[in-house]
């Protein structure tokens, strides 16, 4: 297990590393002259050469990457040009919106999905089967940003139950805040659901074939006893990683509904900057993401490891 | 654009096959359907769909030559709905066809070159996958600019892993056959092996995967044109038409309903032919599927 964790560790690591050098490449290599597109035409050269000199932007650019990292190493994002806010405090700020908001849409996914993918494994041939599956591969082809549109047509236009966009503040509201998260959530955790059946579906198929769910039944339970007592715990582990597969699939989706219900989530405020062309404040937020999601993929693979045997040992 | 939707099947069991798979007749139907809509489009139009016309904005649906309305300058909707699958098929089939090329090569190293070369390109393909690519969408509008090319950029940026993924456990399995073994006794290069052997049998696997990521660009492009980072006119893209509908004359207007409704048939219609192909193609998933 302790190899496992290391080789598992490492390429967390490498992982962070080449990702920290795509996104710097991607975002300096073609950025021109950040100092003088943020400050505007009508900036002086002066004005200009000291905003570069002050955010270490005339340095080479291997040397800003190397500043940049270590900065980061010491809990240090940089901050933005204009505000000077710091892309700590920027982040910390939005995640009461984004956080919530993904967090609770992946939850409500798997809360439909794990039994009715279930369900429709076992009734695969019958018609309750085949209209569950069709369900979900509509479902799939459903644009998330369009659930969202209709749900907010129907809950928000048409019943008025819900707003239809717009953020109360946690701290102004709670329930305010909660009825502003509903249909986001809805949008989302339905999107999720539909692509997460599928998986659960073909998971529980899986293992309804496997030699141990035959002997359970030989020693006399009925078919969902067997399922119950060992077949979920095996279908757990495919729909585990396929978890941490969607989580990147999970923010596409969390940043799009931020923009539907006008969320002042992640998502705005990377589009904001990306337009003001903040690059230290773009470039830290979405290392920050992703670093966030290669973590949540190294936690799923030791998971993995813990739960069966034959993975660490093949590794 | 890639036409190939067949390939060549063990005969007797492929009837009875094609009999029973609803989901490749009705994938093929609506996938049809859509290239024609999209070809016509370059010779018919109902009307100009970018240029504004306000005397006829937002007319309802049913007014005659404008059978499903106009928005709110004026633009007949059928015409931008049908310039929006020109832009669907250019972006999404662009963007996986680039994808498969380039996960086919990658794919085919790791699997017939050498651990190193496995390890590299796996890992690789590992770390890009965690990538969040709508993020990435973003930062690419920035620094490239929004448009087609950009879009189909980040869509190859996103498939390309998983490609290389599928094409690599394909190919081993492939390569670990009695034949491959006869192949290199004779004396077979491994590139000869590879383009005589491995890639005819999986091209039934290629085949399938394109269909599904070209589905996948179609949501994907729609995406990042809802969001104001794909495509611009005087392109038109489905996405667009969504957020125009939002930002112009709110989301309960008929407007918002269209464009939503042709991504989700068209989308459907490539993710069930998909499906069925893969059961005709590749027997060995039929179960799982």
């Amino acid at each position: 297990m302790a190899i496992y964790a290391l080789r598992k560790l490492a390429f967390f690591l490498g992982a962070v590393f080449v990702a920290s050098l795509a996104i710097f490449i991607l975002i300096r290599a073609a950025g021109g002259n950040v100092a003088a597109i943020v400050l505007g035409k009508d900036a002086t050269a002066e004005a200009i050469n000291a905003l570069a000199h002050a955010y270490g932007l005339d340095q080479p650019l291997p040397v800003q990457y190397f500043n940049w990292i270590t900065n980061m190493l010491q809990g240090d994002l940089g901050q933005s040009f204009r505000t000077k806010e710091s892309v700590a405090d920027l982040v910390t700020a939005r995640l009461s919106v984004s956080v919530p908001l993904a967090l609770s849409g992946l939850l409500l996914g798997l809360i439909i999905a794990i039994p009715v993918g279930t369900y429709a494994a076992r009734n695969v041939g019958k018609p309750s089967g085949a209209v569950l599956a069709l369900i979900s591969q509509i479902g799939i082809a459903v644009p998330v940003f369009w659930a969202g549109i209709l749900l907010s047509v129907l809950f928000g236009v048409k019943l008025g139950w819900l707003p239809t966009g717009g953020w109360v503040d946690w701290r102004e509201s709670p329930i305010g805040a909660i009825r502003s998260l509903v249909l986001p959530v809805l949008s989302l955790g339905l999107i999720m659901a539909a692509v997460l059946i599928r998986y659960v579906r073909s998971a529980v198929l899986d293992v309804m074939n496997q030699d141990y769910v035959r002997t359970a039944r030989a020693v006399g339970m009925t078919r969902t006893q067997a399922l119950l007592s060992v077949g979920l715990r095996n279908a757990a582990l495919p729909i585990v990683t396929i978890v941490g597969l969607q989580i990147a699939e999970l923010i596409g989706g969390t940043v799009i509904i931020e923009m539907v219900f006008s969320l002042p989530g992640l998502s705005r405020m990377i589009l904001a900057n990306v337009a003001a062309r903040e690059v230290i404040v773009v470039q830290s937020t979405v290392m920050l993401i992703i670093i966030f999601v290669i973590f949540v993929n190294f936690v799923v693979d030791l998971l993995y490891g813990v739960l069966d045997p034959r993975v660490r040992n093949a590794a | 654009m890639n036409t190939t939707t067949t390939a060549p099947t063990v005969a007797p069991r492929r009837r009875r096959r094609l009999e029973l798979n609803a989901s490749l007749v009705v994938g093929v139907a609506l996938t049809i359907g859509f290239l024609v809509i999209a070809i016509v489009s370059f010779f018919w139009l109902p009307s100009n769909p970018n240029i504004p016309n306000i005397k006829n904005r937002m007319l309802p649906p049913g007014t005659v030559d404008h059978w499903l309305g106009t928005d709110g300058l004026g633009r007949d909707i059928i015409a931008q709905l049908m310039v929006g699958a020109r832009t669907s098929i250019l972006v999404g089939a662009g963007g996986a066809t680039i994808s498969l090329i380039l996960g086919t090569i990658a794919g085919l190293v790791a699997a017939a070159y050498g651990k190193i070369a496995d390890e590299t390109i796996s890992r690789g393909a590992d770390i890009m996958l965690s990538i969040p690519g709508m993020v990435t969408a973003l930062v690419l509008a920035a620094t490239m600019g929004s448009g087609a090319l950009t879009t189909i950029f980040a869509l190859t940026a996103f498939f390309t892993p998983s490609f290389t993924r599928v094409i690599r456990s394909a190919a081993m399995s492939v390569l670990q056959e009695d034949f491959i073994t006869s192949a290199k006794l004779y004396g077979r290069g491994k590139l000869f092996i590879l383009a005589r052997h491995v890639i005819p049998n999986i091209a039934g696997v290629m085949i399938v995967q394109f269909t599904l990521y070209f589905a996948a660009g179609i949501l994907t492009e729609a995406g990042l044109s809802y969001l104001g980072v794909g495509v611009t006119r005087p392109s038109i893209s489905w996405g667009m038409m969504l957020n125009e509908a939002q930002q112009t004359v709110g989301i309960s207007s008929p407007l918002a309903m269209w464009p939503g409704l042709a991504i989700v048939i068209v989308v459907l219609g490539l993710n069930l032919l998909g499906d069925g192909l893969r059961d005709v193609l590749d027997p060995k998933l039929k179960r799982r599927s």
